[in-house]
């Protein structure tokens, strides 16, 4: 009996928490393709983060995939599958110079990894091949998401309450707003060059 | 020394030519085909990386996996599976997916010294149809160039660029290379890997600094050199190294790595005048002026001097902060053979009016380095022409020759010595010495009649001539550039005309150049 109490408690507990997560819907607009919306940082809240190492490749002169969403403290993998020499580097980190970085020259078919451990937008570079470009945005929190090729975007389970929501789109000026999270929420952005 | 001084006018327009027009081999075509930008093959176009030597020894193709790097793919001129059918049916191939074109242009600025009022004192006349007139400033057209180039597969390379516009003399243009290169070709010989490929058609000698591929505003002194004889000499050699060649050449080895040979027969024609004919109409113009055939020859070694043997034999280095070309040390040697034909009026024993041919070989003879780390590239040619002399021989009596005698050769040489600094990846900066020596070139420039415009202007003050010239060069883009040359020109004197009383001291008629160019 006090088993199935407790296991009853458990099912209420879990729904009363699902009923207090929400989501965060709308649509960038103002820009063309994809752009990423994240929950900015939380005060007095830190996540673990995930094991999963992202892997970005340079394939055809070209960084794929081109834009890449983490989290702050994830480990991402650099692979050169080409036949040429290629590097990664940075120039700034969220608009920091001092967190430029440079990870050298590997042959083709190794790896590098490297772990972002600050927030912000990573532009990526290659020293031969001036035209490759690529981007990492460093996501201080867990909820975020890319929109698709139409500005759509929806970041599900937010806890509710109030945050900072950004928006973020390769060459444009990001836009921050503040968001309450209640149930389905609604947030827009309109983005500018 | 009439047919001196008609020579020294041709040779001064072609040096006030060649001064500020070089043909380019910078080809944005290639940029577009693989979605790349200039830098992957150049450093400060026109100027070859070790990557963009691969990609040209590999016949204007990436090296490895050139199929996962072209974003405009060929257009296929047979499926592959035709193969099978031969010999009924033809060879497949492709053709570039765009038309391969690339198009370059350049303006040039120039200043020159108040020295250059010198010059006016020969006009004792007054006449200003005999006022040589140098100004002190001038605008300059340059070079209006169409290129294109590309693989057409089974490792055939082709090129082929036109000079729609040149400045100077040859406003028209006319064709600069125009070359189909069998690439590998020594697989079918059961051959190591890129030991032989072929050539044919018109195209530059493969000089160890080709000036198509230099930054520089100005050419190397040297490889413009002619060698044209003094007063006392029946030599008259309008060859100068820098001149397109027609002919088929084979070439084998890497310019990035290693060993690296050619070997070119080709047209002779020292002269610099066509002959024409027509054995089947129309009439046809010749560029020989004799049976001979002239022979090329070049040898280099690259020794790669990276410490990781695996960097050392990639086509890059594997630097700590990316890819960048090797440190290395080249040296080679180059050999062109030829035998330079004047004909002239003379007679017979019986006194019959014969043309007599005076076929007089020369060589020229040369060797080279190139020293590169990081940033800074060093390197220089030195080069020797010897033009064997033989003398109309007159017998007592006689109003014509009746054949020739040996006499003392012409000859020259000279060299240069650069050093290319990579300040920034948009900044370089250079440094370069040319010296010419010939002794000719300075009789001649004092028996010039003073009263042309060629005669005193070339007219050097000793047979070695210096010349310093620094330089500066911006990206404003990676296609567009604008150079700063000054240049210390050889000492000069100018002698009052018909006489050899001096009216100057030596002195220097320095210039300054500032070039504009891009390339799309």
């Amino acid at each position: 009996m006090a088993r199935n109490f407790f296991v009853i408690g458990i099912v209420v507990l879990a729904m009363c928490l699902a009923a207090s997560a929400g989501t965060i819907s709308g649509k960038v607009s103002g820009v063309s393709g994809e752009s990423v919306v994240y929950v900015d940082v939380i005060q007095g809240k830190t996540f673990p983060a995930p094991s999963e190492h992202p892997l970005i490749d340079q394939k055809g002169l070209m960084f794929t995939p081109h834009l890449t969403v983490v989290q702050v403290g994830t480990t991402v993998d650099f692979q050169n599958s080409d036949s040429v020499a290629h590097n990664v580097f940075w120039t700034s980190v969220g608009g920091n110079k001092k967190l430029t970085h440079n990870l050298g020259t590997w042959p083709k078919g190794e790896k590098r990894s490297f772990k972002f451990d600050n927030p912000g937008a990573v532009p990526l570079l290659c020293n031969v091949h001036p035209e490759m470009a690529g981007y990492i945005i460093v996501s201080p929190t867990p909820y975020f998401t890319t929109t698709d090729k139409s500005g759509a975007f929806k970041i599900e389970n937010v806890p509710d309450g109030s945050y900072t929501v950004a928006a973020w789109h390769e060459g444009a000026k990001s836009q921050s707003k503040p968001v309450a999270v209640s149930g389905d929420t609604k947030a827009d952005f309109t983005l500018s060059k | 020394m009439l047919r001196h001084r008609g020579l020294l006018v041709v040779l001064f327009s072609m040096l006030i030519v060649m001064a500020f027009s070089e043909t380019s081999r910078a080809i944005p075509a290639f940029s577009r085909q693989y979605g790349t930008s200039c830098s992957t093959c150049h450093i400060d176009f026109p100027k070859l990386n070790d990557f963009g030597k691969a990609f040209k020894d590999a016949g204007f193709k990436f090296p490895k996996d050139d199929e996962s790097f072209i974003k405009v793919p060929p257009v296929l001129l047979g499926a592959p599976a035709n193969k099978e059918l031969f010999p009924r049916s033809i060879w497949p191939g492709t053709i570039p997916g765009l038309p391969p074109v690339g198009l370059r242009y350049n303006h040039f600025f120039q200043v020159v010294s108040a020295n250059r009022n010198n010059f006016n004192l020969q006009n004792t006349a007054g006449d200003p149809a005999l006022n040589q007139f140098i100004p002190r400033t001038d605008f300059q057209t340059g070079l209006f160039s169409i290129f294109m180039a590309g693989n057409f597969g089974s490792d055939i390379a082709f090129w082929v660029d036109d000079d729609i516009s040149v400045a100077g003399a040859n406003s028209n243009g006319g064709l600069g290379d125009g070359y189909l290169k069998f690439v590998n070709i020594g697989r079918f010989l059961k051959l190591p890997t890129d030991a032989l490929s072929l050539r044919f058609g018109q195209f530059e000698l493969d000089l160890p600094f080709s000036q198509a591929r230099t930054w520089n505003l100005s050419g190397w002194d040297i490889y413009d050199q002619p060698n044209i004889g003094s007063s006392s000499q029946n030599v008259n050699n309008a060859f100068a190294l820098s001149n397109a060649a027609q002919g088929v050449e084979i070439s084998g080895g890497h310019q990035y790595r290693g060993y690296h040979y050619s070997l070119a027969i080709v047209n002779q024609n020292t002269g610099g005048t066509p002959g024409s004919g027509a054995s089947v109409p129309p009439i046809v113009s010749y560029i020989s002026d004799s049976n001979f055939k002239d022979i090329y020859g070049r040898f280099s070694y690259r020794f790669n001097l990276e410490r990781d043997p695996a960097s050392r034999n990639e086509i890059q280095a594997a630097g700590t902060t990316g890819p960048r070309d090797h440190t290395y040390l080249s040296l080679g040697t180059l050999y062109f053979y030829g035998r330079s034909v004047q004909r002239f009026q003379g007679q017979d024993s019986t006194g019959t009016p014969v043309v007599l041919t005076a076929r007089e070989p020369f060589y020229r003879v040369g060797g080279d380095f190139s020293f590169n780390y990081h940033a800074l590239n060093v390197f220089g040619q030195f080069l020797y022409g010897r033009d064997q002399n033989l003398l109309p021989n007159i017998p007592q009596g006689l109003p014509l020759p009746t054949g020739t005698t040996v006499a003392s050769p012409a000859h020259f040489s000279g060299g240069f010595l650069e050093a290319d600094y990579v300040v920034y990846p948009w900044m370089m900066t250079i440094m370069r010495w040319d010296r010419v020596n010939s002794t000719a070139d300075f009789l001649n420039g004092i028996g010039a009649d003073q009263n042309t415009s060629t005669g005193p202007y070339l007219s050097p003050v000793s047979s070695v001539r210096n010349r310093i010239t620094p330089g500066i060069q911006f990206l404003i883009h990676a296609n567009i550039k604008t150079s700063f040359e000054y240049q210390i020109r050889p000492k000069q004197i100018v002698y009052l005309p018909g006489t050899n009383t001096v009216l100057t001291s030596p002195f220097r008629t320095n210039s300054a150049v500032a070039g504009l160019e891009f390339v799309y």
